[in-house]
């Protein structure tokens, strides 16, 4: 299929997704757990990650700005303006692409090819709507605040870890990240982590939902899923950043 | 009453089904017979709208399957109760939630009645009590396969389509199932289709059989019928089981 075939087919997909539920408590229901499972069931994962990071960072940057004309402190405000402005919303919504996305991808495929989906069709149930409408929207709802958690886990992580190693004090590290703060910043990627939770978890819907075959066609299907919602993930940050910073 | 008309559907050019024309009579159980990969189960998707034939009509009574909106066949499908070749009950709900999703999708009943309702479906096709709160994954194909029933049934649809439901059961169990469809039907005066290739099944409830080879309605007839059938390559699908040659011969000289 061509890449236009595909974007059309995508669209008409989400047509079918954001119509009328047939009955709105069943949805509301699935909403929780899908909230829990792709969104509560993450923090774990993007406190690790991001304190690591955060601590990483930290440590790089102590050891290798060595200029004496370089304030120290500036190892904090950087560390804090790389979580805030990339990684705590584009690189996790791209790690969160190889968790929650190929999660929905081989689910909802899986689902297809056990004919499930077949069985809620046949019900009277639009299954699109049923099944991916609750995704989309708990993966939306989640992904601001997993950024917040995300740019707080990074910053403790700096804080903890520099100091500790004896690379940069607490107070420069403190100092660092209030100085120059943009509250705006923070809107804006909050703003834009939206947009990658939409992308995250409609891009695998939409692979896992239109599998054909078995076993071998679903894991080849969340392959796809994750790589192209990458991809998709990093030319949309392009977009939002040269349109809201 | 279900009736097709000269249903085409190809694959890739590879023609399935080749223009099939049909009845399937209301109270009765009609059979649809034929090899593995004879195109059963295309036929009956392609009737649920699962499949978009290549051309042909499709009525259910007097509407025109084939002529509606997907909100119109939406609507309709709500009237099916379908049991797949391989089951596909929902792996993330238990046995008895699989059964109440339908209740709990249409119906405004309270738990009590649902929990009834469950527990009379899942009861006629023999699982007992204690399977209900188990998974998909920790039950046995067979009993998945009933449990599938269960929950086609569960809203008393008018009109139950059934792909191999008693393919992988012990004869015993298959014909615990045969019994239940055959008596379903007749009770609820409901429209049955039953898709098989196993002849015990055939000689058992076939009310109205349908035997269809590479695509094509090869013959039509019931269960008596069948035997003494003039068909060449029905006669090779009856009597492939010499015990019903047997039992032809054995009618026929009057024993
Ligand atoms: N989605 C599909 N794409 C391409 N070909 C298909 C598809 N579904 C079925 N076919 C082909 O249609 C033919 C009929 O298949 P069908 O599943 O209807 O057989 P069947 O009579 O149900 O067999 P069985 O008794 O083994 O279930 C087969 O040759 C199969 O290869
Ligand atoms: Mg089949």
């Amino acid at each position: 299929m061509t890449f236009l075939a595909h974007t059309g087919r995508y669209f008409a997909l989400l047509g079918k997704v954001f119509s009328r539920p047939e009955r709105l408590r069943m949805y509301t229901a699935k909403l929780f757990t899908e909230i829990e499972s792709l969104g509560v069931n993450s923090v774990g994962l993007v406190m690790i990650l991001s304190s690591f990071i955060g601590a990483i960072i930290t440590l790089q940057l102590s050891y290798n700005l060595v200029n004496p004309l370089i304030p120290r402190y500036l190892v904090g405000l950087a560390n804090r303006d790389t979580l805030i402005l990339e990684f705590s919303c584009t690189i996790m919504a791209m790690i969160m692409t190889g968790k929650i996305g190929s999660n929905i991808a081989s689910e909802l495929g899986t689902m297809r090819v056990t004919e499930q989906i077949d069985s809620l069709e046949i019900m009277g149930v639009n299954s699109a709507c049923y099944l991916i409408m609750p995704k989309i929207t708990a993966v939306i709802f989640v992904f601001p605040f997993l950024y917040i958690l995300s740019v707080f886990c990074g910053l403790v992580g700096g804080l903890i870890v520099g100091p500790a190693m004896g690379a940069i004090s607490a107070a420069d590290y403190l100092g660092g990240i209030r100085y120059l703060f943009v509250p705006r910043f923070v809107y804006l990627s909050a703003f834009k982590s939206l947009f990658f939770g939409f992308l995250v978890s409609s891009v695998p819907a939409y692979f896992g939902y239109y599998v054909e075959g078995g076993a071998f066609e679903v894991g080849a299907a969340s392959t796809r899923a994750v790589i192209n919602t990458n991809i998709l993930v990093l030319v949309l940050d392009l977009i939002l950043t040269q349109i809201l910073f | 009453m279900v009736r097709v008309e000269n249903l085409y559907k190809s694959f890739d050019g590879k023609t399935v089904l080749n223009n099939i024309t049909a009845e399937f009579s209301q109270g009765q159980t009609n059979l649809i017979i034929g090899k593995s990969g004879s195109g059963k189960t295309v036929l009956l998707k392609s009737i649920v709208g699962l499949h978009e034939v290549d051309s042909g009509r499709i009525f259910y009574g007097e509407r025109d399957f084939t002529g509606m909106s997907s909100r119109e066949r939406k609507l309709l499908r709500r009237e099916i109760g379908m049991v797949f070749q391989g089951g596909a009950l929902f792996d993330s709900l238990t046995v008895a939630e699989n059964v109440r999703f339908p209740l709990d999708m249409f119906t405004t009943q309270t738990a009590t009645e649902k929990q009834k309702r469950i527990d009379f479906c899942l009861d006629r096709v023999n699982i007992a009590r204690d399977v209900q709160r188990l998974s998909p994954a920790e039950i046995s194909g067979g009993m998945q396969k009933r449990v599938a029933i269960a929950r086609a049934i569960v809203l008393n649809p008018p009109y139950l389509f059934c792909d191999e439901p008693n393919s992988g059961l012990d004869p015993e169990t298959a014909k615990v199932i045969d019994t239940l469809i055959y008596g379903i039907t007749t009770e609820f005066n409901i429209t049955t289709i039953v898709n098989t290739h196993d002849m015990n099944s055939v000689m058992e409830i076939g009310d109205k059989i349908l035997f269809i080879s590479e695509g094509q309605v090869e013959w039509t007839g019931n269960k008596t019928e069948i035997l003494y059938a003039g068909n060449r390559k029905l006669q090779e699908f009856v009597f492939a089981n010499h015990q019903y040659r047997q039992l032809r011969d054995d009618k026929r000289s009057g024993i």
